[in-house]
């Protein structure tokens, strides 16, 4: 890339002396999360080849692997989205590089217990840990369940820690919670602007922070009761109460991931397009929206239990909706603008955003329409979750975190990235959309998600998705490969800094 | 519910959606200042909002039409004729009766004995027709009228462990 081909302005990511140990360690975020997918996406390769009928797994090792694949694809994007906004938000709120560390670590101990207890304990219970399932695995031990269980006790923690830590830089930067979710502009309807406003990615870590913490508690309520019967102190947990918390912890945890990485459209989208994107008064009534709403929805995985109170059914329904509501009119519809006829240059961070927006919309349709109760009765655990989620995560989420990352090192690195690798983002793309789309057809034709084995009439979509499946990893290897070679000299760059004007 | 509808209205809804997004990405060969384009944003937001409100309301109120629950579905059926108590254990369905009378209301009483799993009723074509969750400690009551005689299938569609994939039922369904 040629000076004159450098993305308007990169003022916004430049590190300074403040913000270069918090930045490093944001970007060890980012490059332990996208690790972790590449890996976990060979796993994921491997289920599909499964079901193609074009490699055999036994069911115990099948459910091992889809279990660890699960769990360690939602940690990881979760991880390089966490390592984003940190890298968004210490550009002009000073971070704790020591807290962001510590958090860091927690949560990659949390990792090595889903490790541990899926490829050495035999545990194959699922990504839900659904209970009472992790208890009565019958192929594996207590031990291996208790050690997924503390995996997910320290993810939550380190989940937890980042998120407090965020709480507190933004409050002591700008005062208080409500200065840092601007909510004396929001009430007046945009007319008070005597508070300095944040940016948007800042406003955004506030509003993730405080849902993360609600999710964090809720994987804490989860797990205490599980450890109390483990310990024999109770006999039985409530299998409704559980399934919630479950869901509460993990169904947010996912949905945190695409809301966080949204906030990085805000933070880099801007400099590619050469305009600006202030915290008006929509995103700020939008992402101030977001905080009940996203703690509302995970409610739609419950719909075929009928024990569930029935207007618990509909607020899953109205929540899903809702939340689908300030997310496409202002972040969805901000972004398309910001390109409309803005002279882009197609750059592999743009192509990425670009495609991540796609991605976002697609896979939001496809849960709004499975967050339908009617349509949820013939959709439910067939391949139309997974289809939707995994649109979410490839083309939405891991597209934007993978975009931000490339323009942290287009703003820092002296490696520019090689014209080739544009070819490899639109391939990711095709790869992904032509992965996710057969997910989608096998959800119509009520293929079972979470089945070792597939009847012959189901291995035809599944043989269909390999070619893309196996496009869509040579494509991110492609990818991953440039982003290392420039990741050296970025790194370099966050110590020898200078504090920006 | 047909299943194959509701994929015809995500490629409909995702081919509108592809569209659009193109159509903005072309658009960035030409220029234009930003700030000639803030009234049409803002005037595209409210169109939308409208939109967007205008079809959640219908299909919040359609829903509340075809509600899967017990109370809803005898509201629309009439009483259950004949009702059938499913157990689901790892990996097997223990079912009252596998014998039923097409054309009329069936209620399935489905609990669990061990883990959570999910009953679900497949037809000779393949196509899911309706499911309801089967958890320890809690009875759920769905009803269904098969529509036509045949064998159906019933599978667990809530992940139950390492036989899942295997934890399947006949229903064979005939004329009264």
């Amino acid at each position: 890339m040629t000076a004159a081909e450098r993305p308007v302005s990169t003022a916004v990511l430049a590190p300074n002396r403040a913000n270069g140990a918090a930045l490093r360690a944001s970007m060890a975020y980012m490059v332990a999360g996208l690790g972790t997918v590449l890996l976990m996406g060979l796993l994921g390769l491997l289920m599909r080849l499964d079901q193609a009928g074009m490699l055999v797994i036994s069911p115990a090792w099948f459910y091992r692997v889809m279990t660890l694949h699960g769990s360690g694809m939602i940690a990881a994007v979760l991880l390089a989205a966490l390592g984003g906004i940190a890298a968004g938000v210490s550009a002009t709120t000073p971070l704790s590089a020591r807290a962001l560390w510590i958090a860091l670590v927690v949560y990659m101990i949390g990792n090595g217990f889903v490790i541990f207890a899926t490829l050495v304990g035999g545990f194959g219970g699922g990504w839900t840990v659904l209970y009472p399932l992790p208890e009565h695995g019958i192929v594996w031990s207590l031990q291996a369940a208790l050690a997924m269980y503390a995996g997910y006790f320290f993810v939550a923690l380190g989940l937890l820690i980042f998120c407090v830590h965020i709480l507190i830089a933004m409050k002591r930067a700008r005062g208080s919670l409500a200065k840092a979710l601007a909510w004396r502009f929001l009430f007046s309807l945009g007319r008070d602007k005597r508070d300095a406003l944040p940016r948007p990615v800042e406003l955004i870590a506030v509003v993730i922070a405080i849902d993360g913490i609600a999710a964090a508690a809720a994987g804490l309520i989860y797990l205490v009761p599980l450890f109390a019967q483990a310990s024999g102190v109770v006999t039985s947990v409530d299998a409704l109460f559980a399934k919630n918390f479950v869901l509460l912890f993990g169904h947010t945890m996912a949905n945190l991931s695409i809301y966080i990485t949204a906030g990085l459209v805000y933070a880099a989208l801007p400099a590619y397009t050469g305009r600006a994107w202030p915290t008006s008064w929509p995103v700020a009534a939008a992402w101030n929206l977001i905080i009940p709403l996203m703690l509302l929805n995970y409610s739609h995985h419950l719909y075929a239990d009928f024990a569930q109170p029935v207007g618990l059914q509909l607020l899953g329904e109205i929540g899903s909706y809702a939340v689908a509501l300030p997310s496409f009119i202002v972040t969805i519809i901000g972004a398309l603008a910001l390109i409309y006829r803005s002279g882009i240059r197609w750059t592999v961070a743009p192509i990425l955003f670009a495609l991540g927006l796609w991605g976002w919309v697609f896979g939001g349709l496809g849960a709004l329409l499975d967050a339908t109760i009617p349509v949820n009765q013939v959709m439910h655990n067939t391949l139309w979750v997974p289809a939707h989620f995994h649109t979410y995560f490839v083309l939405g989420a891991l597209a934007f975190a993978l975009a931000y990352l490339s323009s942290i090192l287009d703003a820092l690195s002296e490696t520019s990235e090689r014209r080739g690798t544009r070819a490899a983002a639109w391939l990711y793309g095709i790869g992904g959309a032509g992965f996710i789309l057969m997910f989608f057809v096998s959800g119509a034709n009520s293929v079972p998600r979470r089945f070792a084995v597939h009847l012959p009439e189901w291995q035809v979509y599944a043989r269909i998705a390999v070619p893309f499946v196996l496009l869509l990893a040579l494509s991110l290897a492609w990818l991953s490969w440039d982003l290392a070679t420039r990741f050296g000299s970025a790194w370099r760059a966050t110590r020898r800094a200078v504090a920006e004007p | 519910m047909n299943p194959h509808t509701v994929f015809l209205v995500l490629i409909v809804l995702g081919a509108v959606w592809t569209a659009c997004w193109a159509a903005v990405l072309v658009s960035t060969r030409r220029t234009v200042p930003f700030e000639r384009l803030e009234k049409s944003e803002t005037r595209l937001r409210l169109i939308l909002l409208g939109g967007f409100a205008f079809v959640a309301i219908a299909l919040f109120a359609l829903t509340l039409r075809w509600l899967p629950y017990r109370e809803s579905r005898v509201a629309k059926m009439g009483a259950p004729h004949t009702t059938v108590t499913v157990t689901g254990m790892q990996w097997n369905w223990a079912l009252s009766t596998r014998q039923l009378p097409v054309g009329v209301p069936i209620e399935f009483a489905v609990s669990s004995r061990d883990v959570n799993h999910d009953f679900a009723i497949y037809d000779a074509r393949g196509r899911l027709l309706a499911q309801v969750q089967g958890m320890p400690g809690y009875t759920n009551h769905l009803v269904y009228v098969f529509p036509a005689v045949g064998e159906y299938t019933v599978r667990c569609l809530e992940y139950c462990g390492l036989g899942h994939h295997t934890m399947s039922a006949t229903i064979t369904v005939t004329d009264r």
